[in-house]
């Protein structure tokens, strides 16, 4: 099946700053796509390069079949998007934006069968500004599926709120998929990331650095492993150090932590250490990568400054 | 379509939930209409040489702050970034808020007119050339909001941009100050604001000839429109991101000053700027006003002597005897606030300030002699003397004419007189020693 988005070599400068660099991925229908990266990575330029909201210097976007630079107003017909922040008129209740937006489409869906669906009912006659974020935010993805889109494009969904809207509206997003729609999301919050999506991009610096299903990529072979090890008598932190594939040491009283890109050779060569000094083993923990440190590994831990993020 | 249709039915119902926006758009005008209505409250017919006034500044308040605030708002909120996800096309949404906009400036209008009438206005003589000049002033000025709308970066700018154009085409454009009462260098600026024109083609369908004499209005009023439409569909910006800054922006501001100042230019070279007093409206004159000193001078000065019993008036030096010290004072009180010297049409108001020295005397009463004084220094209250001297004048050679008063007891005086022909004797009485004591004409008994 053909993907709904199809990227291919998409790069976006401002000035001097390569917002996105060769950037390219496809979007299947039915598939939650996640593109993570830090502040300033990449995402928000890419996602409005997508919507038009920017044009791409160069590349190829295909969305649902069609041309996105050229036929970009088919295009718009097709594409539900929810950006980062969408504030509507402090007097505009749910029930009239549903209504004032999907009267902009060809094809739409009826304001009340979106208020059921983002669970907005009872607060369809409410005026914009006495929403909650949650529900600000739930309106933002119900007018995002107004025109019943193919393909929806989400900007960090859940920026902002609290841990109860956010679980909320992570079941929403869930459920997007069910309808064969194909979800594009960014985000940065690598839990939201590994519950709600099928696939990730990892972007960093304006260049996807790995792509894949969440479990692949923190089963990767490259990915490290978490070691708690403790042992008695406690072994000198120079003899841990030596041992193969151990990097990231820390010694903590008589408890080592470090990573290891080969837990299964590190281990044998302990048995053998410990054999040979006399020692034995009291706690010993190994641990997948998660996510997140996939997510470290791959990008560093410094945030890039939002230049690199937005236009000038 | 159906998607405009939609826009254009929110925008209106947004507008009706804004108390801010109604308070500028509909209280703001009106404010002015009363404080016009009193300003000039000794015009013949209230405030008809002050329609296309009024009518200016809503319209000038509602499309130079209302329109670019709305829309500033609008797109600092993201509002108009999130349309520009929608497939509808950047210049339909514009449109769509335009007509809006034209609409509220219409309903304002209309609300305007219908208090105008109500405070005594005569109905607008040309009603549809005033429909037709009212959408040209509406186009002319919201082309200037839409170029105020691309220029401000957020709200406060709009207030700023605005007040520059609003406050000196109210000042010396022509709006709220007659072109007549401003100096000659005033009135050849004024030229140059739109102002003076939307004043002129409003007025012409108000109580002039008809759109035919104000041809180089309207024409001067669709070249600006039109430039502010170019030049707000050029500077045109989705975002709040974008900032109105490049010198390429600042260029497109070209086509609106250049349209200014070549209408100003050609109405300098057409003769349109030198402005005789009066000739901006084209109301005419009440009779009254048209009296010569010649037609004074004709009065009748035969009268009673003013310390006979007929028409008394006490000499300068006389005072009252002390129990009607505070009676006189009581009534020289209550005489500005009396309703009866206060109605709109000059002559009866003055006429029925006459009664009450003629009631006086007719009744016999006991201040009758000094209550003439107190109601001629009321009546030089009111108007300056050459203005009094032709209301005097006119009563004196129409004593037929207008209503009498019977009874002053409701300015502390307890006097009523039962004979109205009496009173209306005195009256013309009282009129011609007005005009003598006035003018200095000898009165001969």
């Amino acid at each position: 099946m053909p993907p709904v988005i199809a990227v291919r070599q998409l790069s976006k400068n401002y000035g001097e700053i390569a917002a996105v660099r060769d950037v390219g991925f496809d979007v299947a229908p039915g598939e939650i796509f996640g593109l993570l990266g830090p502040n300033g990575a990449g995402k928000t330029t890419t996602i409005e390069c997508l919507t038009g909201l920017r044009e791409a210097d160069t590349g190829e976007l295909t969305i649902c079949g069609l041309d996105g630079r050229r036929q970009r107003n088919e295009v718009k017909q097709r594409l539900g998007v929810a950006l980062q922040s969408t504030a509507l008129p402090d007097t505009i209740t749910p029930r009239e934006a549903l209504r004032l937006f999907g009267a902009f489409y060809r094809r739409h869906a009826g304001a009340d069968e979106l208020l059921e669906r983002f669970d907005l009912v009872d607060r369809a006659g409410a005026r914009y500004h006495t929403l909650s974020g949650g529900e600000r935010q739930r309106l933002a993805l119900a007018l995002a599926f107004v025109n019943r889109p193919e393909a929806v494009l989400l900007d960090e969904p859940t920026a902002g709120l609290d841990p109860k809207a956010r679980h909320e509206l992570r079941g929403q997003i869930a459920r997007m998929k069910t309808g064969g729609c194909a979800v594009l999301l960014t985000t940065h919050d690598l839990d939201e990331a590994g519950e709600l999506c099928d696939r990730v991009a990892i972007i960093d610096h304006g260049r996807i650095v790995a792509t894949g299903a969440p479990r692949e990529l923190v089963a990767r072979p490259a990915a490290l492993q978490s070691v708690v090890l403790l042992t008695a008598p406690p072994l000198a932190a120079e003899t841990v150090a030596r041992l193969p594939g151990v990097s990231d040491l820390a010694c903590d009283g008589g408890t080592a932590r470090f990573r290891t890109s080969d837990a299964a050779a590190t281990l044998a060569a302990l048995a053998d250490c410990l054999a040979t000094q006399g020692g034995e083993i009291v706690d010993l923990h190994v641990r997948k990568a998660t996510l997140t440190e996939i997510f470290l590994e791959l990008t560093g831990d410094g945030n890039r400054k939002e230049s690199g993020e937005r236009a000038p | 379509m159906k998607g405009l249709g939609r826009h254009l039915a929110t925008a209106l119902r947004l507008h009706f939930r804004n108390r801010m926006a109604l308070i500028y758009g509909y209280l703001f005008p009106l404010i002015f209409l009363a404080a016009f209505w009193v300003l000039f409250r000794h015009e013949p017919v209230p405030l008809l040489r002050h329609a296309g006034e009024l009518l200016t500044i809503g319209v000038l308040g509602g499309a130079c702050f209302g329109l670019p605030t709305t829309m500033v708002g609008e797109r600092e909120r993201g509002l108009w970034r999130r349309y520009r996800l929608t497939p509808v096309p950047a210049w339909a949404l514009v449109a769509s808020t335009v007509v809006a906009r034209y609409l509220l400036l219409v309903s304002a209008g209309a609300l305007q007119l219908a208090v105008a009438l109500a405070l005594g206005m005569t109905a607008p003589a040309h009603p549809l050339a005033l429909a037709a000049a009212f959408t040209m002033v509406a186009f002319a000025f919201i082309g200037l909001g839409l170029v105020i709308a691309m220029m401000a970066d957020n709200v406060p700018a709009v207030q700023a941009l605005g007040q520059c154009i609003f406050l000196p085409m109210l000042i010396i454009g022509g709006v709220a100050v007659p072109l007549a009462s401003l100096p000659p260098w005033a009135q050849r600026l004024s030229a140059f604001f739109p102002g003076r024109y939307a004043v002129e083609a409003l007025q012409a369908a108000v109580s002039g000839g008809g759109l035919g004499t104000v041809r180089f209005s309207l024409a001067a009023l669709g070249v600006i429109g039109a430039a502010g439409c170019v030049t707000g569909a050029r500077l045109f910006r989705w975002d709040a991101a974008q900032r109105f800054a490049g010198r390429h922006q600042l260029a497109w501001l070209l086509p609106v000053l250049g349209a200014w100042c070549a209408v100003g230019l050609l109405a300098e070279s057409r003769g349109h700027v030198s402005v005789a007093p009066g000739a901006v409206v084209d109301v005419p004159p009440s009779p009254w006003e048209q009296l010569t000193p010649d037609d004074t001078a004709a009065l009748d000065f035969h009268v009673p002597r003013d310390d006979g019993v007929v028409a008394p008036i006490a000499r300068d030096g006389d005072e009252p005897d002390d129990y009607l010290v505070a009676q006189l004072d009581d009534a020289r009180r209550r005489l500005p606030a009396w309703p009866p010297g206060l109605v709109r049409d000059p002559v009866q108001r003055v006429r029925n300030l006459l009664c009450v020295a003629a009631v006086a005397d007719v009744a016999q009463q006991p201040a009758e002699n000094y209550l003439p004084r107190i109601v001629l220094v009321r009546l030089l209250d009111n108007y300056p003397k050459a203005t009094l001297v032709k209301i005097l004048t006119w009563i004196a050679q129409h004593p037929g004419e207008g209503t009498m008063i019977d009874d002053i007891s409701d300015i502390g005086v307890p006097a009523r007189a039962e004979d109205p022909g009496m009173v209306r004797d005195r009256v013309y009485l009282y009129a011609i020693k007005f005009v003598a004591r006035l003018t200095g004409s000898p009165v001969r008994q």
